[in-house]
């Protein structure tokens, strides 16, 4: 039911954090030196205004969009911003190594970017044998059992054409999930679905929640956000304004929360 | 005008066929071989044109540039006699041939090639790299199948073109189907009815060839990512 997931008994600091992580395009600084901490079993709700940074912030995490400055510290192992722009041989190998933060660090999208050229027990397998090098016969065994999970038992064998929205999206939750990663982000995961279908995702993400997985979420379900999460983080501008229980932000006295909440909420 | 004589006369072409299918064949044949070595070539030129080092995608852009902006019929003089000439390299006609229509087609092939890799959703490539797959396999699994997509019509015509270019590798010998018209049409006084014939070849093979592009396009679409990359770009 809608009742608050309880908070993990003994929450490991520093599984993850962010230090002085800025990103800049252009001329635009996307991101200003965010600090973060993101505990073990931690479900942390990321809020904010279009364009404060939020997805960018997610894709530092796992250096989708690699950081300008700062580190990235992943259960005590430092993956710092790219030395140098034009060395190419060592920015090469520093490339072929962050496969390895990424693989242990799940990502749902809001457009899902399934893979439309494979089924989805395809979708789920690439990872499996690619990466984690099993087996074609073991992978899909793992394939199936990630698609069941999420609902999809019937459909192993489907392209994505022939899927809607929110099915898309439990394939692309499922090739996540099969790679046993130890965090999950989700960058506003059901913002792309017909509004019927948008719940049944986020049910999904709360039985991760339950489940014990740690999970950085970008979300604009405010209810769903002050369920789910342990903390919330306000950004604006690149910047967090503002981190706290649901509790905490929901009687916030912050000026610049405040408005943004209030805006939402009606 | 000689009346006993007929206007059309194609019986000479008739008796004729054996050398003439056999001259189709080795066009047809320089074509495919041609256009499968371009391919490669395209692809790797393109990753080139792709590449983060600067100088491969320099080299990669005059190469383009090269070979789309050189007539056939000189690159085809260069390599036959030039080759031999200026490096002592004899190639005989049809290798000669065959590089020669390969290095013209790899020149737009590549740019083809680029374009359909570029138009393959920037969230696709995202989605690969957050599984933790290596640059290589996110190019291999998930970018090149749905590039191909885009790039199978252009692709088909390339390979019509290749074909109707066969015919120029007459010029230095190659025994393909439009030197062997020529030869015979002069043999037999009958220009108008043997070049007829050769042209009704070539356009069977193309219509063959468009046929066999829209069957593939049309089951590789079945489960297409056109539509969604589409979508998505516009998003
Ligand atoms: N690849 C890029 N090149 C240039 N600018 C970018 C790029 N990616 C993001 N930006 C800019 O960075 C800013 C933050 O973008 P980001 O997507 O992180 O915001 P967001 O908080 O996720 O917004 P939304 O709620 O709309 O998803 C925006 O102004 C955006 O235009
Ligand atoms: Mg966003």
């Amino acid at each position: 039911m809608s009742s608050p997931v309880s908070a993990p008994d003994a929450l490991a600091p520093d599984f993850l954090k962010l230090v002085g992580v800025s990103k800049t395009f252009g001329n635009h600084r996307v991101l200003d030196k965010i600090d973060l901490a993101v505990s073990e079993g931690e479900v942390l709700v990321i809020i904010g205004p279009s364009g404060s940074g939020k997805s960018t912030l997610l894709r530092c995490i796992n250096f989708i969009a690699a950081p300008d400055e700062g580190e990235v510290i992943f259960q005590g192992h430092s993956w710092k911003a790219m030395s140098s722009k034009y060395n190419f041989l060592a920015n090469r190998k520093y490339e072929q190594k962050l496969t390895v933060l990424r693989s242990e660090i799940g990502m749902v999208f809001q457009n899902f970017n399934v893979f439309p050229h494979m089924t989805a027990a395809q979708n789920v397998m690439l990872g499996l044998t690619k990466v984690r090098k099993q087996s074609k016969d073991n992978a899909r065994k793992a394939a199936v059992e990630a698609l069941s999970q999420v609902g999809l038992a019937e459909k192993v064998d489907q392209y994505p054409e022939k899927l809607s929205g929110g099915q898309k999206q439990r394939v692309a939750i499922a090739r996540a999930l099969a790679l046993q990663p130890k965090v999950m982000l989700f960058d506003e995961a059901t913002s792309s679905l017909d509004p019927e279908l948008v719940n049944g995702i986020l049910e999904e993400i709360r039985r991760l929640a339950k489940a014990g997985m740690t999970m950085v979420v970008v979300t604009h379900e405010m209810n769903f956000a002050f369920q789910v999460a342990h903390r919330i983080v306000f950004m604006d501008q690149g910047r967090i304004v503002e981190i706290g229980t649901p509790d905490q932000i929901r009687k916030t006295t912050e000026p610049r929360t405040r408005s943004f909440l209030s805006a939402i909420l009606n | 005008m000689n009346s006993a004589q007929p206007f059309f006369d194609f019986t000479s072409v008739w008796s004729s066929m054996p050398i003439l299918l056999k001259g189709f064949a080795i066009a047809m044949a320089c074509a495919t071989v041609a256009i499968i070595i371009a391919i490669l070539l395209g692809l790797i030129v393109a990753l080139m044109r792709l590449s983060r080092v600067k100088i491969l995608r320099w080299i990669a852009f005059i190469y383009t540039q090269f070979f789309r902006g050189i007539p056939l019929y000189v690159l085809i003089i260069w390599v036959y006699f030039g080759l031999a000439i200026a490096a002592g390299v004899n190639l005989p006609a049809i290798p000669a041939g065959i590089i020669t229509l390969a290095l013209l087609n790899s020149g737009y092939l590549s740019e083809t090639f680029r374009s359909g890799i570029l138009a393959v959703n920037k969230g696709q490539i995202e989605a690969g790299m957050a599984l933790g797959l290596s640059r290589r396999n996110v190019m291999l699994h998930i970018v090149l199948p749905q590039a191909f997509r885009v790039i199978i019509p252009p692709l088909g015509n390339q390979y019509v073109d290749a074909i109707k270019d066969t015919a120029i590798l007459s010029i230095i010998g190659v025994p393909e189907l439009m030197r062997e018209s020529k030869a015979l049409a002069n043999l037999y006084y009958r220009p108008f009815e043997f070049y007829t014939f050769a042209g009704l070849l070539y356009l069977f093979a193309v219509l063959v060839v468009s046929r066999g592009v829209s069957v593939l396009e049309k089951k590789l679409s079945a489960h297409s990512a056109q539509t969604t990359v589409i979508i998505d770009v516009l998003n």
